[in-house]
């Protein structure tokens, strides 16, 4: 490489850089650095109590467990779901898989505002699935299916399948269809061709969507605050209430530390799934 | 498929069973793919129509036809008072991250970096972060300079935002442009102004519209932070969320299909500028 000449001289080019380093300092890093700070302060001294308060804490600790409660209930149901989704549309002819990846791209544009919004007009107690249920005779009160659980994980999902299904179709189209013939020939029926070898092939990917899945659904807000009605409180929902309506600032650092730590730590192993994947 | 002679050579009886297993997965499997794609884009086809409903219940398929809830909105002073500054917001944003953001791409891919990768993980970092946690670090940040609230620190936020696409973006359209022809244009002896007018920005200008686009739908689109951070400042997707988590208001259906048709142009005005790029940059080599 030609780093080591040029090393101990900078470049007007690297110059460039500099703008862009100075604006991603003061506003970024520079924050998250003083957050860190405040984390282990109080009374103006250096202390651990913010993260034991958690530990402590059973309200805190609730919705910490709660919100990984939710992110792996999400997880399980979008590798469930994405999965065969990806794989039947690997098997589309061209024209159907332009039309089926476009069907699964355009939600990506479209607000989450509105994505929840929509859950509220199918699944609210007036909402279409309730009325026809009603309408039918089938049931004799309209169930619950918002401001619960249940409303959050379907949201969630919603929004957060694109993130598996996408990837995962990217790295099941470059596996070498030569190696499942090949195994044909050798006599292997379909289920075993399947499990034994494409699988194995796409694990990989599936891995680590499912580790982006996690980590985007440990910092969702919106969509536990309008499908949970404020009765499935999870981690930053409980940010906000901490800064915005108690000022409970130090706490608010710890948890968002917390979950700050757990986010890099999932993302090595995404990393590290990512390029298995690519190595392969 | 193509080497079924092969299997023929089975029993066939064992050939007509796995035969049909196969038939009744590919059936399980187009059920199990289509309902879940209804799943995924049901959202987008139900809001669109629901804007279009003469009453302000909930109910679907919508009753009437009228355009009273796009009239709301635009003669809405509220309203209208946000989609401005979400506007402006989102159009300043994104220009200051194109800037701030190509400059840096360009740099970190034609300069000789220690810790390149380091550089270019800190750029993009924003974006992998749950903005949640953003949002803590820059309430604390903005409220020890006392800027909460202001929209220089609302404009500070949505940058930081923008950064990570169009460095991700530039840094791609950048690095598969050949570097010889920038040498060449030196040696023939344009200066750097000059390279840089008549040769990388032709060059690079679809991809920095499409990285554009990008960055300024993330702004537009931005609710967590914002809300956070922006005090009195009101933007459409904070005032949505304020509404939606209120009441159920039909408004709310003629703002997100406006939205929805916006998006969806942007979106393909991005592809068609990001084939064009990748084009030129197949003609380049």
């Amino acid at each position: 490489m030609s780093t080591i000449i040029t090393r101990s001289r900078i470049t007007p080019t690297m110059w460039m850089v500099v703008p862009l380093l100075i604006v991603m300092a003061i506003g970024f890093n520079l924050p998250i650095i003083m957050m860190l700070a405040k984390s282990f302060v109080q009374d103006q001294s250096f202390t651990f109590a913010n993260y034991i308060d958690l530990i402590e804490m059973p309200v805190y600790l609730k919705v910490l467990v709660n919100t990984f409660k939710i992110a792996a209930i999400t997880t399980v149901c979008c590798v469930l779901l994405g999965y065969p989704l990806a794989y039947w549309i690997l098997g589309l002819s061209t024209r159907w898989k332009i039309i089926c990846l476009a069907a699964i791209v355009v939600p990506f544009w479209v607000s989450i505002l509105v994505r929840t919004y929509a859950w509220i007009v199918i699944m609210g107690n007036s909402g279409i699935i309730n009325r026809s249920l009603l309408e039918l005779g089938w049931i004799e009160a309209p169930i619950q299916f918002l401001y619960n659980e249940f409303g959050v994980v379907i949201g969630t999902i919603n929004v957060l399948l694109p993130f598996m299904v996408l990837p995962l179709f990217a790295s099941m189209t470059k596996i070498d269809q030569r190696i499942l013939s090949a195994a044909e020939t050798l006599g292997a029926n379909h289920v075993t061709i399947f499990w034994r070898i494409f699988f194995p092939l796409s694990a990989p990917a599936l891995a680590a969507g499912a580790v982006l899945v996690f980590i985007l659904t440990l910092g969702f807000y919106i969509t536990p605050a309008i499908l949970g009605g404020g009765r499935v409180p999870m981690a930053a929902n409980m940010l906000d209430l901490l800064i915005n309506q108690m000022p409970s600032w130090e706490v608010a650092s710890s948890i968002s530390v917390v979950l700050l730590a757990l986010t890099i730590i999932l993302f090595m192993f995404y990393l590290r799934f990512t390029n298995e994947e690519k190595a392969r | 498929m193509t080497l079924q002679f092969q299997t023929a050579r089975l029993p066939e009886s064992a050939f007509q069973l796995d035969l049909l297993t196969k038939k009744i997965n590919r059936l399980l499997l187009a059920g199990i793919g289509i309902a879940v794609l209804l799943f995924l884009i049901l959202p987008v086809f139900i809001v669109i129509p629901m804007s279009f409903s003469e009453s302000s219940s909930l109910r679907f398929p919508p009753e009437g036809f009228s355009f009273r809830w796009y009239v709301r909105v635009f003669s809405d002073a509220s309203w209208l008072a946000a989609i401005k500054t979400s506007v402006v917001l989102a159009f300043l944003s994104s220009t200051l991250a194109l800037i701030l953001g190509s400059l840096g791409a360009y740099g970190l891919v034609r300069g000789n970096f220690i810790g390149r990768d380091f550089w270019q993980s800190n750029f993009i970092a924003p974006l992998i972060i749950p903005s949640v946690i953003l949002a803590v670090a820059l309430y604390f940040a903005l409220a020890y300079t006392g800027l909460l609230g202001s929209f220089a620190g609302l404009l500070l936020a949505h940058t930081l935002l923008g950064v990570p696409y169009i460095v991700l973006i530039m840094s791609i359209a950048i690095r598969s442009f050949d570097i010889r022809i920038e040498q060449v244009a030196f040696t023939l002896g344009a200066s750097w102004p000059t390279m840089f007018l008549r040769i990388l920005l032709p060059n690079l200008l679809p991809s920095a519209a499409a990285a554009w686009i990008f960055a300024f739908v993330t702004s537009f689109d931005e609710v967590v932070i914002t809300k956070f951070i922006a005090g009195t400042y009101e933007t459409v997707p904070k005032k949505m969320f304020n509404e939606l988590v209120l009441q159920v208001n039909p408004v709310i259906t003629a703002i997100a299909t406006i939205l929805i048709v916006i998006s969806v142009l942007l979106m393909i005005v991005a592809v068609k500028m990001d084939q064009k790029s990748k084009a030129i940059l197949k003609a380049d080599n």
